[in-house]
């Protein structure tokens, strides 16, 4: 019991925590994928930007809050340009030739931050300090409101794909863009609409974690690894997949950690994305013929 | 002659045969002019994938560090010949390129880069926390191969043309796969790979059988690469060298051979102009990138159809 309590119970809301956060990264990734048929190399760096951005924000007005705010609206601005002026005139080719774009961009994103900030690992204080009694156990303030944060901002997002008119118009260009150009929908600018916003969301995982972890140009690479890899395992293109999938690596990672050694870890997660994709090829929620 | 080995490489082979006569090529210049060639070798392997089988391969890194660790360790532990560490490089990453590509094909599109990009990681991390290979260090200091007992490779001369040789062995198997039916068929797999199956080819195993090729070819050159640098590292194999190999294939021309043997050895000499003057070289490369697939997807091959001296042809 004590066991429990003092060791599961910290360690599985860690695994929330983290896997929520992971949700949001890999939600923009897994969108985009289906709607512009790339894989973005460049969504870490986003993730990262978002949390140099909030260094600069915080730096300025003192407050984390404004940053929460002004950094993904920042870097979503950043990603619609991006958008524009690289993707846009890729539509009519392979796909081939976006994914190799953005592993470009991810080049020159990373390059750009070393050169401004540094390549120093730097930290954001949390906002919120101290710690509640929860359960029987004491568990700090800042990740409970993470995992709120995530939480609302999953459900606001699920809200926004199934409830209003722009939610339902990014879905229908996944299903079938050139039937929805018919329709006489402006369809290049629903992606660029979309991209923008999963640039912000990533920007606001970025933020998010920055208190939790350290922040650092390379930050992106790590992460973007496992956000691939959530959004393999939730089958490509599912949005609800990508963030069953975020939650399961998030515990798995976390839980793993109680009996092995972080690098054990690593290894451990890409044999549970093999064993199940011989299981499931497909991931999770992956349906046959969908973006193959 | 035939379409298969034309004239102009042969010219092109023998002079850079004759690079090292020339006065100023010091040894830093033969290392560096190694690199070149060894790059521009790999790049032409993975042009079998991306270029002619439209398969882009984000786990080139793996079977180049495979292929370089093989060899090291072998030389640690005092087995000198190359031709051993050649035979060891071509077991070891064989047999996981055969793992890989039965996975990694069994899927289309982009399955294919992100399983290839994640078994390339589980390799990469196994070397670095391995302590019985290193760890985060790798394979320092290990003496060079001998060619034959009392040959060793021990200069960068030596070196120089061990790595020529085997380029131009790597082009001649690759040219040759090109222009076989073979080599038509991942055309074709390329192009529709329905229609390919229609016609009654087992894609998969076409597919599975060019992987395993262009693996064993990287991992060769893998193999070469302790004997000019007496290391192997983990950082040989991190996901962002494979991509590097990715753009030294644009760079040069898909689907061209030549094109990404230029690429391999322009983004070296790049590389090592760029850093020496500024230390953000890797945002000139992402911009080059950039601006390759942006405005030139053919890359520098592309660049003579541009001027009008020959009618780009798609692939052979």
């Amino acid at each position: 019991m004590d066991y429990l309590v003092a060791v599961l119970l910290p360690q599985l809301l860690h695994g929330l925590v983290f896997g929520a956060a992971l949700g949001l990264l890999a939600l923009g990734l897994t969108v985009i994928f289906g709607l512009l048929g790339v894989m973005n190399f460049a969504h870490g760096e986003l993730y990262m930007l978002g949390a140099y951005a909030g260094i600069a924000v915080v730096g300025v007005t003192h407050s984390f809050w404004t940053a929460l705010i002004v950094a993904p609206l920042a870097v979503g601005a950043i990603g619609a340009v991006t958008e524009v002026t690289t993707l846009r005139p890729l539509y009519r080719r392979e796909p081939l030739y976006g994914l190799i774009l953005t592993f470009g961009l991810a080049l020159v994103f990373r390059e750009a931050v070393r050169q401004i900030w540094g390549g120093d690992m730097r930290r954001i204080l949390p906002p919120v300090t101290g710690s509640t009694p929860l359960l029987g156990m004491v568990y700090p303030n800042y990740r409970l409101f993470l995992l709120a944060a995530s939480s609302i901002l999953l459900l606001a997002i699920w809200l926004f794909f199934t409830k209003t008119r722009a939610g339902i118009l990014v879905r229908a260009a996944v299903q079938d863009a050139e039937m929805l150009d018919g329709l006489g929908v402006n369809v290049p600018r629903v992606f660029t609409l979309t991209f923008a916003g999963s640039a912000a969301l990533a920007a606001l995982a970025g933020l998010l974690l920055a208190p939790i972890f350290t922040v650092y140009p390379q930050m992106g690479v790590e992460m973007i690894l496992l956000a691939f890899i959530v959004v393999i395992l939730g089958g490509m293109g599912s949005m609800g997949g990508s963030v069953v999938a975020a939650l399961v690596i998030g515990l798995a990672q976390s839980l793993l950690t109680l009996w092995m050694n972080p690098q054990r870890v690593a290894i451990a997660i890409f044999a549970l994305m093999i064993v199940v994709l011989i299981v499931r090829p497909r991931g999770f929620f992956g349906r046959e013929g969908v973006l193959e | 002659m035939n379409r298969v080995l034309s004239w102009r490489a042969v010219v092109v082979g023998l002079l850079v045969a004759l690079l090292p006569a020339l006065p100023f090529m010091s040894k830093f210049y033969l290392l560096l002019a190694f690199d070149a060639l060894l790059f521009g070798a790999i790049a032409m392997s993975l042009d079998l994938l991306i270029g002619y089988t439209g398969l882009v391969s984000f786990g080139h890194a793996a079977f180049f560090g495979l292929g370089a660790y093989s060899t090291a360790i072998l030389l640690e532990r005092g087995v000198l010949s190359l031709w051993a560490c050649l035979v060891a490089a071509v077991l070891v990453v064989g047999l996981y390129a055969l793992v890989v590509s039965y996975f990694a094909t069994a899927r289309r599109g982009i399955y294919f880069a992100l399983l290839t990009l994640i078994f390339a990681e589980v390799v990469y991390t196994f070397f670095r926390y391995t302590q019985t290979f290193g760890g985060s260090d790798g394979i320092q200091g290990v003496p060079a191969p001998r060619l034959m007992p009392a040959f060793a490779i021990d200069t960068p001369l030596r070196n120089y043309y061990v790595v020529l040789a085997y380029l131009a062995l790597a082009y001649l198997v690759c040219r040759v796969l090109v222009a076989s039916h073979f080599g038509k068929v991942l055309v074709a797999i390329r192009e529709n790979e329905d229609r390919a199956r229609f016609l009654g080819y087992n894609v998969q195993r076409y597919k599975m059988a060019v992987c395993l090729i262009s693996a064993l070819l990287t991992g060769i050159g893998g193999a070469l690469y302790p004997g000019r640098s007496a290391f192997a590292t983990p950082d040989l194999m991190l996901w962002t060298v494979s991509g590097e190999f990715i753009i030294m294939v644009m760079i040069g021309g898909l689907g061209t051979l030549a094109g990404p043997v230029i690429g391999g050895a322009f983004f070296v000499l790049l590389q090592e102009k760029v850093s020496s003057y500024v230390d953000w070289y890797f945002m000139v490369i992402g911009l080059v990138l950039i601006v390759i697939v942006l405005f030139m997807p053919r890359g520098l091959l592309g660049i003579r159809a541009m001027l009008g001296f020959k009618q780009w042809r798609a692939t052979a």
